[in-house]
């Protein structure tokens, strides 16, 4: 650490006084007591459970029997799946959204923050609930396409994928607004000025100067909204069918279900290391992007 | 010192003569209540240096971006080589734009910046490639296309900027205060850069500014402007020494502010009684209002040997300030504060502080005009 030179460079500065008489400096040996209340709670709280968790992980061959389940290994597809879909849609989403919080006047921005923040303070359950009421066979959506003669018989809007992954957008969407959002206000108005008077449509604007000078943003919100959806557990009980359970339903089952907590620890590893392999792949390959933007 | 880095004697893009035109008639902009620009009437010829001389909040920036197609006039027209360019997209107005910070892509290469225009006009990848480099060429900075422009320095980027605003032979040159970012030093050597490329390309340039040195510098035609309308328009030195008002003598540089009653106006000159300075004769230009005042510029008052009738006066000198290579004297005569200034070479010490001198000034360069303030 940079602040152990401290002492060394001290002494020095003692035989050079400043001739502006600089204050004297304070001894800083007591510098790590500052830190130790949150050292304590990490190791205690934190750091000790987990290593716990991963030394009970190899408990009992519990790697084997868990990869073995043909069950876990759809789980582990369905999550790799559900959450790219979900992490592609909500950053669309979420670009569209940015734009229009961008160009948007007072009045319609704070209207917008507002709708855009409202699912972030909403507890889970309720919003996912909400749109149970919304997606059922006799919710406002299925009577609305009845309603205008697009169908006779309910269409199944729920406990499917598409269920899973709306659900999922809409807690996620605020996650992928606001880097974005922040990448795109700090893009000086007169690049795109200066592009129309040198020939750009609005399109291309858009192409070379907007979506380059914002793609920092809309990688580190699909970066976050994808960490965020690895671990969802709650939107495929309540919207998803049988076959749309997620790594963390998966767990859940081990844990409490099959009382294996081996199992349930392996499991937990394998999702974090998976994870951690994929942000690795994704960090290496966005670097090599950047090395030459234009083609 | 530094030579020149954009070469003058390269060969001139092909352009058609007589191009480069832009008029604006009766152009109006307001926001609301607000009157941005208020009936403006401005013409820039084909290869002429105009620049807009004003204030912050004059109207001049307001003007340009009209011109280049990013503000909507609220009334009037714009032409560009006598056709109609109001409801014409900027992207088809064909000028070139550089901004007060350059504002030059951040993820492209000089190069790239360079080649973008051509890139939208979907020119051939090697002959955008190779115009692009001519241009970067033109400026000095052949060599420093594959940089981007964060490893340029303040001027080198100004470079580029010109450069990317020139490589697709525009009708006309809008430049928006461009060397506001710089260094004394670096501004003046880019002033003369510009000068010098706008002349070898003969292009037109209209100039926005609120530095007058700029504008005396760089124009063939300075347009003054204040709180959206044009108070003056003319040369450098036809607006540096013939102010119409106050305002304007004020503006352009120092001066001295002598309040006066006409006595007679008789076409080009004046008869002015200066109260305490006795009568003089002056230079008028028509210029009518309530008070009147004659503005001496203070490089224009000269010290006398003797009492000269008419156009001087006997002074105290009060204090003497060396300022390198001029002097600035302050004086008071008949009970006002006067300033002259000489160069040093010509400044011996021949008055004692307080003492009794003379001053006189040529007609020619005492000019009538209206006190606004």
């Amino acid at each position: 650490m940079s602040t152990a030179t401290l002492p060394r460079t001290r002494p020095k500065g003692r035989d050079n006084p400043s001739p502006a008489g600089a204050a004297p400096k304070r001894r800083r040996t007591g510098w790590w007591l500052l830190l130790a209340p949150i050292l304590v709670f990490d190791v205690v709280l934190f750091l000790t459970p987990l290593g716990k968790l991963v030394a009970s992980s190899f408990a009992d061959n519990a790697y084997q029997r868990v990869l073995e389940d043909p069950l876990v290994v759809r789980s582990l597809v369905n999550t790799l799946t559900i959450s790219l879909a979900s992490t592609l849609v909500t950053v669309a989403l979420g670009y569209v959204i940015a734009v229009v919080l961008c160009n948007a006047g007072n009045v319609m921005r704070v209207v917008l923050f507002a709708v855009v923040l409202l699912p972030f303070w909403t507890g889970i359950l309720v919003k996912n609930f909400a749109w149970a009421v919304l997606l059922q066979d006799n919710g406002i959506i299925n009577a609305f396409l009845r309603g205008i003669g697009l169908t006779d018989a309910p269409v199944e809007l729920l406990h499917n994928r598409f269920a899973v992954i709306v659900g999922m957008v809409h807690c996620l969407l605020p996650y992928a607004v606001f880097p974005i959002f922040s990448s795109l206000t700090s893009i000086d108005d007169r690049l795109g000025l200066a592009a129309r008077s040198l020939g750009a449509t609005e399109a291309s604007v858009f192409r070379r100067i907007t979506l380059p000078l914002s793609a920092p943003g809309v990688s580190a919100a699909g970066l976050l909204v994808f960490i965020i959806s690895t671990g969802f557990f709650i939107t495929p009980v309540v919207m998803g069918g049988p076959g749309d359970m997620m790594i963390a339903n998966q767990i859940d089952y081990y844990a409490r279900q099959l009382t294996d907590f081996s199992g349930a620890a392996a499991l937990a590893v394998v999702l974090t290391v998976m994870v951690s392999i994929l942000v690795a792949v994704y960090q290496r390959v966005l670097k090599a992007g950047g090395q030459h933007e234009d083609n | 010192m530094s030579t020149s880095v954009i070469s003058a004697h390269q060969k001139p893009q092909a352009k058609p003569a007589g191009q480069g035109a832009i008029e604006l008639r009766q152009v109006r902009k307001s926001y609301g209540d607000v009157v941005a620009v208020d009936q403006l009437d401005l013409t820039v010829q084909p290869g002429e240096f105009v620049t807009l001389l004003g204030p912050s909040g004059s109207g001049k920036t307001t003007t340009m971006m009209m011109v280049a197609g990013f503000e909507d006039h609220t009334s009037g027209s714009v032409l560009i080589d006598g056709k109609p360019v109001d409801t014409l997209p900027p992207r088809d107005r064909n000028l070139g734009v550089v901004f007060q910070n350059y504002a030059l892509f951040p993820h492209m290469s000089a190069l790239e910046n360079v080649e973008f225009a051509l890139r939208m006009r979907k020119v051939p990848r090697t002959e955008r490639r190779q115009r692009a480099v001519d241009a970067l060429d033109r400026v000095g900075l052949g060599k420093m296309g594959d940089r981007k422009p964060r490893q340029l320095s303040g001027g080198q980027q100004q470079r580029v900027a010109l450069a990317r605003a020139l490589v697709f032979n525009p009708a006309a040159l809008l430049l928006d205060e461009p060397m506001a970012a710089l260094d004394k030093r670096l501004r003046e050597q880019m002033q003369e850069e510009i000068k010098t490329l706008q002349k070898s390309l003969g292009i037109s340039v209209l100039f926005v500014t609120h530095d007058q040195d700029e504008a005396m510098a760089m124009s063939d035609r300075i347009v003054v402007m204040r709180d959206g309308k044009i108070v003056q328009s003319g040369a450098p030195d036809d607006v540096y020494n013939h102010p119409l008002t106050d305002w304007v003598a004020s503006f352009l540089g120092d001066t001295n502010l002598i309040p006066c009653t006409v006595v007679e106006r008789t076409g080009d000159e004046a008869v002015v009684d200066l109260g305490g300075l006795g009568r003089a004769r002056v230079r008028d230009r028509g210029a009518q209002g309530e008070n009147y005042a004659v503005s001496i510029r203070p490089e224009h008052l000269k010290f006398s040997s003797a009492a000269v009738a008419g156009n001087g006066c006997a002074a105290k000198l009060v204090t003497s300030t060396n300022l390198g290579a001029t002097v600035r004297h302050r004086l008071t005569a008949g009970g006002h504060d006067l300033q002259l200034r000489e160069l040093s070479s010509d400044s011996a010490a021949r008055f004692a502080p307080e003492g009794e001198v003379w001053v006189r000034w040529d007609a020619d360069k005492a000019q009538l005009l209206v006190l606004e303030s």
